[in-house]
């Protein structure tokens, strides 16, 4: 069995001796995927799905589209010099060496944190997925745009690795067509190697009745920077483990996040900062828009290894609750082995600031316009860390459809 | 313009104002001065609509409607402006923004066509001038980071863009320096038109040195006590608000 082959038939043990994650585990304390259980076989790989004309059309990017797990070639278009290839193609390709090391992507240790049978379940039956490795001091010079379109289950998972100094603008977005119970379970896996610098977006933006599992896992060596976006605005039940490990001084990441979400959708995301260097900082800032009877759940922890001095951590999360029966559970999680560090968090949770509302019916803007300027002001600050204006302003559009007053605020976003 | 007839507000339960009498027309400038907790800003903030205060008898009539059956944007449509005492800030929503939604919100009231983003842009770029605001100012969130005397040109200069018929100018001249308010008191003086009232409510003689009104009234206990003419402000600063308890 070649070392590919080996490491998936590994998880596939692994998840059988995990299973689904469940309440009993802390870090599922929120979060029932109880439902998922008749959701894991990915069956029948490939069903029609079209992709024609979906996703951020505008966006000047190479685009790599995904249809139910599947590289689709028609529909991408891809640079000639960089690599960049399906995850499906290299896997049929190598052989000896480079079949040992794509293995590792394939690696999945139950002692590794947030790891679950759904990681595991990922490595073993992963269908496709995007192979970006770019050459030392290459610089991506239009952003990769992966798109996911699917009507069933599906599994993938990518592999991104940045040489040193490389540099690269990836997003990820997750659509569906038609309104299907079907669970996309997805791993991303970045490397960033000395001095690589990688802004990565995850707009998750699936069906009505979709569920969507993730881990992004996230290795950074010295000096290299990681800038992610995750955009939670749709499926029914989505839960992403976010994994930085900052290895070695001088390594930065920043971890931004945004949920709006309505009915009854329940998004949580669990992120871990492992800061094992001297001289990291991290920055994180979550903020979700909560109305229906949606449920929110954001846990961030951050860990300061013994030996990481210097240490520059800030951590904070605002949550806005539009109805009475929407619930938010946030839980920042410090846990310090060290002296002379500076950390940071705090959490907010609260409803529209009644002067703010005053203030601006005084002007002349309307109660309902008000209120939904208010609300979509405080999300926008998370997207305004955005670097890519056409992805930023694809996301407002998006977010605003779903706040609960629709009206005129057109010229909001120029 | 605006009559108010024996107005009698609460706020949570404390009765606040205790049967209030002012008229105001057109092309008039009132300053209304008082003692802390005379209900100066209660009075304010219930023309321009907040819903904190609870009206318990007497009535509101502007223009010969009746204001209190009136929402705040409705108030703000038909020329009624608050120049704030606090201004709050609101990050994330352009100063910019606000105005032009809400200068176009009321032409469109008033059956005017909405103004273009470059019509808009260079009626701003005249108005901040008024007010020696600096043009970066329009770009930035609403008060957010402004100091706050910056805070205060900024209402003033709103106000100069929303054009309004009646405006309320809350202590406009609190946290001021003296080169702030010269510039502050300049904008509103350029502002005064046969066609629009202006009430200043304020502690201090020193904005009427700058902005000459016609009518000054005492506001204490919840009543105007006294009106008189800008020689009234003079006598209270020479003798404390103390002298027109003792008046009463």
């Amino acid at each position: 069995m070649n070392p590919v082959e080996q490491a998936r038939q590994d998880a596939l043990s692994l998840f059988k001796e995990l299973g689904l994650p469940n309440k009993c585990n802390e870090d599922w304390k929120y979060t029932d995927v109880s439902r998922l259980e008749g959701l894991l076989d990915i069956g029948g790989v490939g069903a029609d799905v079209h992709s024609e004309g979906l996703g951020m059309v505008d966006l000047d990017a190479y685009r790599m589209v995904f249809a139910n797990g599947v590289f689709d070639a028609a529909q991408s278009n891809l640079p000639d010099a960089v690599e960049i290839v399906s995850l499906a193609a290299l896997e049929a390709s190598v052989s000896g060496e480079e079949s040992k090391a794509l293995a590792k992507l394939f690696h999945v240790s139950g002692n590794e944190p947030l790891v679950n049978g759904l990681t595991a379940l990922n490595a073993a039956i992963a269908s496709d997925g995007a192979a970006v490795c770019l050459a030392d001091n290459s610089v991506l010079d239009k952003p990769l745009y992966i798109l996911h379109v699917s009507n069933q289950n599906n599994a993938i998972r990518h592999g991104l690795m940045l040489g040193e100094n490389a540099q690269a603008q990836v997003i990820e977005h997750f659509i569906s067509v038609g309104e299907e119970n079907a669970l996309s379970n997805c791993v991303t896996a970045v490397i960033l190697k000395n001095g690589a610098s990688l802004e990565h977006s995850r707009l998750q933006q699936e069906g009505k009745k979709q569920a969507h599992v993730a881990r992004v896992e996230v290795k950074q060596f010295r000096d290299s920077s990681y800038t992610f976006h995750g955009i939670e605005l749709g499926a029914s039940l989505s839960r992403t483990d976010l994994v930085v490990s900052l290895s070695e001084p001088g390594a930065s990441c920043e971890l931004n996040g945004l949920f709006v979400l309505d009915g009854r959708q329940h998004v949580d995301h669990h992120t871990r900062i492992d800061h094992q260097a001297p001289h990291c900082v991290s920055r994180e800032n979550y903020r979700t828009v909560l109305d229906g009877r949606s449920h929110g759940v954001f846990n961030g922890k951050v860990v300061v290894h013994k030996g990481a001095i210097k240490t520059d951590s800030s951590q904070s999360n605002g949550n806005l609750l539009l109805s009475n029966h929407a619930q938010i559970d946030t839980k920042p999680e410090l846990e310090i082995y060290n002296d002379d560090v500076k950390c940071a968090h705090g959490a907010t949770v609260g409803q529209l600031d009644d002067k703010q509302l005053f203030y601006l019916r005084s002007r002349g803007i309307c109660e309902e316009a008000a209120q939904e300027l208010l609300v979509f002001a405080f999300a926008d600050e998370i997207l305004a860390a955005m670097s890519n204006q056409v992805v930023r302003s694809y996301v407002e559009k998006a977010a605003f459809a779903k706040l609960p007053h629709a009206s005129d605020l057109d010229g909001l976003m120029g | 313009m605006l009559v108010i007839k024996d107005l009698h507000v609460s706020v949570g339960g404390k009765e606040i104002l205790k049967g209030l009498n002012l008229t105001i027309n057109a092309g008039e400038v009132h300053a209304i001065m008082g003692p802390n907790g005379a209900g100066k800003s209660t009075l304010s903030n219930v023309i321009a609509g907040h819903d904190g205060y609870e009206v318990t008898s007497g009535s509101l009539t502007y223009k010969g409607e009746d204001l209190l059956a009136m929402k705040p944007e409705e108030r703000a449509w038909a020329g009624v402006f608050l120049a704030f005492q606090y201004p709050v800030e609101i990050p994330g929503v352009n100063n910019t923004y606000l105005l032009k939604a809400g200068v176009n919100a009321k032409r469109k009231h008033q059956g005017l066509t909405e103004l273009d983003a470059f019509d808009f842009m260079s009626v701003v770029k005249e108005k901040a001038k008024l007010v020696e605001l600096d043009a970066s100012f329009l770009s930035r969130s609403v008060n957010e980071g402004f100091s706050g005397g910056e805070k205060k040109r900024n209402e003033i200069f709103q106000m100069a863009v929303l054009e309004p018929d009646l405006a309320l100018l809350d202590e406009t001249d609190s946290g001021l320096d003296i080169d702030a308010l010269r510039i502050v008191a300049g904008g509103i003086n350029k502002l005064r038109s046969p066609d629009r009232a202006i009430v200043m409510i304020t502690h201090y003689q020193r904005l009427l040195d700058y902005i000459e009104p016609d009518f000054v009234h005492v506001l204490a206990e919840g009543k105007i006590q006294k009106t008189g003419d800008k020689s009234l402000a003079l006598k209270l600063e020479e003798h404390g608000y103390d002298w027109v308890k003792e008046n009463l």
